[in-house]
């Protein structure tokens, strides 16, 4: 048995354990490529906007290309006193600068356009992976993690939208046309005015680089601290009754600090950059000067004018130079954050289990004659866990069949295996005499109303949740099924309304149902069960969470669902065990006897001796 | 404990304000403004180089020229050195700020308590210790230093400029005016759309998280279309708030572009217009001082644009503040201001009642426990069993008198003497993402003494939960809680029950500690409690009459009152609302002990 000794040979290894916790890290399964290639297929249906986007980014790196140019040519003409050549490069600049911002503001619409509009794919694509998914893989994710994936992740891809792209390319284009246009000019001055780069640069990617590594540990750092926040955020009622939040706090200061430090460094390392550049531009131009003072000033006599003229012109390329570079350093980091973003939100879309609707080929035969059955069925959650074992009962049509046992016994575990809502791991499932995999599962599952104990209601209306399965509520449907189950009056006295009004039906649901009682949600859920009409009913019963009055008017509403249906009830009370049809007891995943009440009692088995010892007259008993 | 200091004692006794917390760091703020002023003067000195060094070489003065530009070079890097300065003192105060904040926020969310989540919602209190923190660090970091900036660079530029020529000034800030109203008129609207699209974000992810909430309810009733529709419709609104959005950011840096490459295009066409004239006119401006307006004009171009942001980060680093602030000035219900140190651990409730708003929850509630005795408090859901067990901890606002250990009121003694002889273990099993032992030795200082581990394993065994922990993929080192390894509701609330049981406080307050484990090992577990109860008091809040009937003496509450109490036998004989739950409970409790 590893590290379970006492003793200081345990503290490494718990140290080891919580540092490769904290310290784990997603692996990159796959190249920046490999994602950028699946992003692209959701891009793809809006890539026209994306070309034209393109196309205007060129353009407008003409239009910065031509701007020094023209600038230069101004400065020509006015060293040489052409008041008129003046005036036509103005308005000449005027026209450029103008179309420059046009195709701009349209380069960049058009591409958030795109971007929004992919997004918006990705996320129902998303939402529709976690609609298919199996309910095994949404019993073990996080919920909170999900949410993310489909909300702030996509946001975050969207920045690459948002910040340009498409722009970068063009950026990119610029610099190059820079470089050639500095060189055609003069390239002399051109490699003079780039003498100073090579050194600065160097500097500048060890700057880039460690900046880089200090980005990535600060967000694992503040991962830690958001995680640790959260933690404390949900367990402050443990700390504060366990009397440790001086403990705590004392933890906190080593995440907190671990992350201060990590922030300086990186703000620094960002920030030493961007200085960088911005000497980087200057040293140019002071070059650019001491070249033109030394093969200019001393001849002088060479045609001043033009030489003034190109060292404006060179002065203006070097500061668009650094423009587009200093922008794409700043993006740098959101399309990391985005493409991290991409990689979490392609692994829920292709990693996330599904539920199959193709029937596999050894389905079990057909059965005639009955309403739903289990057939030797053994299942399990965790693998070598199981919740069932070798379960087996039939339930003819009309039958009503409850299922009793202790807590954790399975008996809910087999309304969600007659729903195919996990799959078996072994025997076979009926309804309506055939394999629950033979059916489509909406299909399978239109064949049931649920009545669960827990009952979730949606936000909305009254009559919304009653009509759930309806595109268009029937209004009349709904309150026959509210009066049916005896919940009209109340629901029309929590809003003191008439008894001819039926406006009270519209009363809203806020979210979870936390404005309805327990026993109001089960009357809603009652109530939904017979709007829905289905054959057969699966009743989860309240237990002793509701007072006596409710708990009274609950049995006449659940006798008023379960008529004239086939139903499976996991029974708490013995008014609803007695009168069943069958009797199923169940312990640790296993029935251990089954049959009427009679028979049960005849047997003298488990079900007999419960019966003897609580149950005779049991007070539980109303009808 | 001697280390152990004021939670809040970092932030000073008062909330912070912003006013105070950049008073702290003032001399930072100095040193770093210092630094950035003598960057300013560095490029000021720069521009007028570069008009002595253009001047100089087209008048013929090669050596004058070649000084000017090597000095320029000089400046250029001292103008880094000091820029680089500026930002390590600003953003090390910066740091600091955040550090404070999220350590005070932290802290007073402690001494508030867990009854601070009724008036704020976790996922509200998150977000105000991440987003808003961040909102904050931007205008003490961003906010500060670049306003600092504009000051300096403005000054440093304006001096070329109007230095040069004041014409040519006037002329290059004719569109200045219009920078600043579209800047205001564009943050405005800038802060209204991106709230709007967070709004929007927020109903989307809320949607996502109830649909996937009610999963089963969907899958049972096939409702998977309606919640596909329901989602295309909140995906679209949000489409919708994103394009908005993006039309105003697309057109803002085109604009604000425009308006600087206008002022541009001015100098350099009445730039060019003087530079035409000869020397001996007014109003002449030689090639150097052109050179040297353009780069002084070019300077400013950025700070100029980044006025609208500064104001808008500032703007929401103020909104941040007042939603962290909210925070601070919570007042907690509960009043730690006792001093009297309690000598005994005998627990006397007499007459407590409570309530929440309008609705009693407890009435006239009176009882006792000697030390070594175990009371049970039975009661269905809403009984009010919960809330006389906060009470006693004084995790709510216990009143006056009502509640006393040791003969001294609870209202009387710190807090935290009272909690460390009450053990209160609750419903809820919260464990913590560290490793199971971690989580079991949750109340002890050195979890990894020979002692702790001890105790450690005995609680486990104690709570029937040691030998799964042990099967665990790293045993008892296995990481588990929200992030970690997640165990089923009975193992976390076995776990949670012996981190209570590791902690072995005088009175042990457990509430519903067993809700979710099977009725046989809830058996073995209370057989392994009976052991502890004999060196200390239980208080057992259940809604089972198995776990109940193991205690001396049951006391059963409903709507807030306690209406019978004795033994179990006594209560069960009696035939009162005790029995019913008994014969209710029977079934589920009753573990079968033969097969069929």
């Amino acid at each position: 048995m590893k590290s379970s000794s006492p003793g200081t040979g345990s503290s490494p290894s718990v140290a080891d354990s919580l540092k490769a916790f904290h310290e784990e890290k997603a692996p990159r399964p796959s190249s920046d490529i490999a994602v950028w290639l699946r992003l692209w297929g959701f891009v793809r249906p809006h890539s026209r906007r994306l070309v034209i986007a393109l196309l205007l980014v060129f353009v407008g790196a003409g239009f910065n290309l031509a701007a020094p140019l023209v600038m230069g040519a101004m400065v020509r003409h006015a060293t040489m006193r052409d008041r008129s050549g003046v005036f036509r490069d103005g308005l000449l600049f005027m026209a450029i600068l103008v179309a420059r911002k046009v195709s701009e503001f349209a380069q960049r619409y058009l591409t958030e356009v795109a971007g929004a509009r992919a997004m918006v794919d990705i996320r129902k694509a998303v939402f529709q992976v976690l609609q298919r998914a199996t309910m095994r893989f949404l019993d073990t994710t996080p919920i909170g993690r999900l949410v993310t994936r489909a909300t702030n992740d996509v946001d975050a891809i969207a920045e690459i939208f948002r910040i340009g792209v498409v722009s970068s390319a063009g950026d990119v284009v610029s610099l190059v046309a820079y470089v050639v246009a500095m060189l055609v000019l003069d390239w002399r001055m051109s490699l003079v005015a780039f003498l100073m780069m090579p050194p600065v640069l160097v500097v500048a990617e060890v700057v880039r680089a460690r900046g880089r590594r200090a980005n990535v540990d600060l967000r694992v750092r503040l991962a830690q601290v958001n995680a640790f926040l959260g933690e404390q955020v949900n367990g402050t009622s443990v700390v504060q009754a366990y009397g440790r939040v001086d403990a705590v706090m004392r933890e906190f200061d080593v995440i907190n600090r671990s992350y201060r430090g990590a922030f300086v460094r990186f703000i620094n390392y960002l920030l030493a950059m961007d200085s960088l550049l911005q000497m980087l531009g200057t040293l140019c131009i002071a070059s650019v000067l001491l070249w033109a003072t030394l093969s200019h000033g001393v001849s002088g006599a060479q045609n001043p004018a033009a030489a003034f003229a190109l060292v404006v012109t060179f002065t203006m390329y070097i500061n668009q130079f650094f423009e587009p570079i200093s922008v794409l350093a700043e993006r740098y980091p959101v399309l990391q954050t985005g493409l991290v973003a991409a990689e979490r939100v392609l692994q829920v879309l292709d990693e996330t289990e599904l539920e199959s609707d193709t029937p596999p080929p050894a389905c079990g035969e057909d059965r005639a004659n009955e309403a739903f059955s289990l057939d030797h069925v053994t299942f399990e959650y965790k693998p070598g866990v199981p919740a069932l074992r070798d379960v087996s009962f039939v339930a003819a049509p009309g039958e009503k069949i409850a299922l009793v046992g202790p807590t954790g016994s399975g008996k809910s575990t087999i309304a969600s295996l007659l729903l195919r809502l996990y799959e078996i791991s072994e025997g076979v499932a009926r309804v309506e005499g055939h394999d629950v995999r033979r059916f489509g599962r909406r299909e399978l599952r239109e064949k049931f109303a649920v009545v669960p104990q827990d009952v979730y209601l949606f936000p909305g209306s009254l009559l919304s949740n009653v009509a759930m399965t309806d595109p268009r509520p029937d209004r009349a449907r709904a309150l026959a099924a509210l009066e049916r189950v005896g919940a009209a009056v109340l629901f029309r006295e929590r809003v003191n309304g008439t008894l001819a009004d039926d406006a009270w039906l519209d009363a809203p649901v806020d979210r979870g149902g936390a404005n309805f009682s327990a026993g109001e949600r089960q009357l809603v859920a009652l109530a939904r069960a017979l709007y829905r009409d289905a054959p057969i009913v699966v009743l989860d019963e309240a237990t002793a969470s509701v007072d006596s009055v409710t708990e009274a008017r609950l049995q006449r509403s659940i006798a008023a669902v379960l008529e004239k249906r086939t139903a499976l009830i996991i029974a708490h009370r013995l008014s609803t065990i007695r009168s069943a049809d069958h009797i199923v007891v169940m312990d640790e995943g296993a029935v251990v006897e089954q049959g009427t009440h009679e028979e049960l009692l005849v047997r003298n088995g488990l079900y007999a001796r419960l019966h003897k010892l609580g149950f005779r007259g049991g007070s539980a008993d109303t009808s | 404990m001697p280390d152990v200091t004021p939670p809040s004692s970092d932030l000073g006794a008062r909330p912070p304000t912003m006013g105070r917390l950049f008073r702290r760091h003032l001399f930072a703020y100095i040193l770093g403004g210092a630094c950035l002023l003598a960057s300013a003067a560095a490029l000021n000195r720069i521009d007028w180089l570069s008009k002595a060094a253009i001047d100089s070489a087209f008048g013929g003065n090669t050596g004058r020229a070649v000084r000017a530009s090597i000095g320029m070079v000089a400046l250029t890097v001292l103008a880094f050195v000091a820029a680089v300065g500026s930002r390590y003192f600003i953003f090390s105060a910066v740091a600091d700020v955040e550090y404070d904040l999220r350590r005070g926020i932290l802290a007073k969310l402690h001494q508030l308590g867990g009854s601070f989540h009724r008036t704020m919602s976790a996922g509200d209190l998150m977000s105000r210790m991440t987003n808003d923190v961040v909102g904050v660090r931007a205008t003490f970091g961003f906010g500060a230093s670049q306003s600092l900036n504009v000051v300096f660079a403005f000054a440093s530029s304006l001096q070329v400029m109007f230095g040069i020529s004041w014409r040519l000034t006037l002329a290059a800030s004719l569109t200045m005016p219009l920078v600043a109203v579209t800047m205001r008129y564009f943050s405005r609207h800038l802060l209204n759309f991106t709230r709007t699209n967070q709004q929007m974000l927020g109903q989307l992810a809320s949607l996502v998280e109830g649909s996937l909430t009610g999963m089963r309810v969907i899958r049972s009733f096939g409702l998977e279309e309606r919640e596909l529709e329901r989602f295309d419709l909140k995906n679209v609104d949000y489409f919708q708030a994103n394009l908005s959005l993006a039309r105003l950011r697309a057109l803002l840096g085109p604009i604000l572009g425009l308006a600087s490459a206008a002022s541009m295009l001015a100098f350099f066409w009445y730039g060019g217009i003087l530079l035409c004239r000869p020397a001996s006119v007014p109003g002449a401006i030689t090639k150097g001082d052109f050179f040297a307006f353009d780069l002084a004009l070019t300077r400013m171009t950025w700070p100029l644009m980044a006025i609208g942001s500064i104001y808008s980060v500032i703007q929401r680093g103020r909104a941040c503040f007042g939603r962290i602030r909210e925070i601070f000035d919570s007042v907690s219900e509960v009043r730690d201001s006792g001093t009297t140190i309690p000598n005994g651990t005998g627990l006397e409730v007499e007459g407590l009642s409570f309530s929440y708003a309008d609705r009693d929850v407890l009435r006239d509630v009176s009882f006792r426990v000697m030390p070594g005795r175990s009371l049970a408090i039975v009661g269905r859901t809403g009984s009010g069993k919960s809330t006389l067990a906060q009470l006693l901890v004084r995790m709510l606002p216990t009143p006056r008198g009502r509640v006393r250990l040791g003969g001294v009121d609870v209202c009387d003694m710190p807090i935290r003497e009272l909690r460390r002889r009450v053990g209160y273990a609750q419903q809820s099993a919260f464990l913590f993402s560290t490793t199971v032992s971690r989580n079991v030795a949750f109340s002890m200082d050195d979890p990894d003494s020979a002692e702790s581990m001890a105790r450690i394993r005995d609680a486990m065994g104690a709570a029937q939960v040691l030998r799964e922990a042990l099967e665990l993929p790293n045993a008892l080192d296995t990481v588990v809680g929200e992030r970690g390894i997640q165990l089923s509701g009975g193992q976390r609330q076995r776990v949670a029950l012996a981190r209570a049981l590791a902690w072995a406080p005088p009175i042990l307050l457990l509430d519903d500690p067993l809700s979710a484990v099977d009725s046989k090992t809830e058996t073995a577990i209370l057989e392994g409690l009976r052991g502890k109860m004999k060196a200390h008091s239980l208080v057992l809040v259940t809604h089972r009459v198995a776990a109940a009937a193991a205690c001396d003496e049951i006391a059963v509450l409903e709507d807030g009152r306690i209406v019978a109490r004795g033994t179990h036998a006594a209560l069960i004989s009696a035939g009162g609302l005790y029995a019913t739950f008994a014969k209710q409970q029977q079934l589920e409790q009753e573990t079968p002990e033969v097969g069929p």
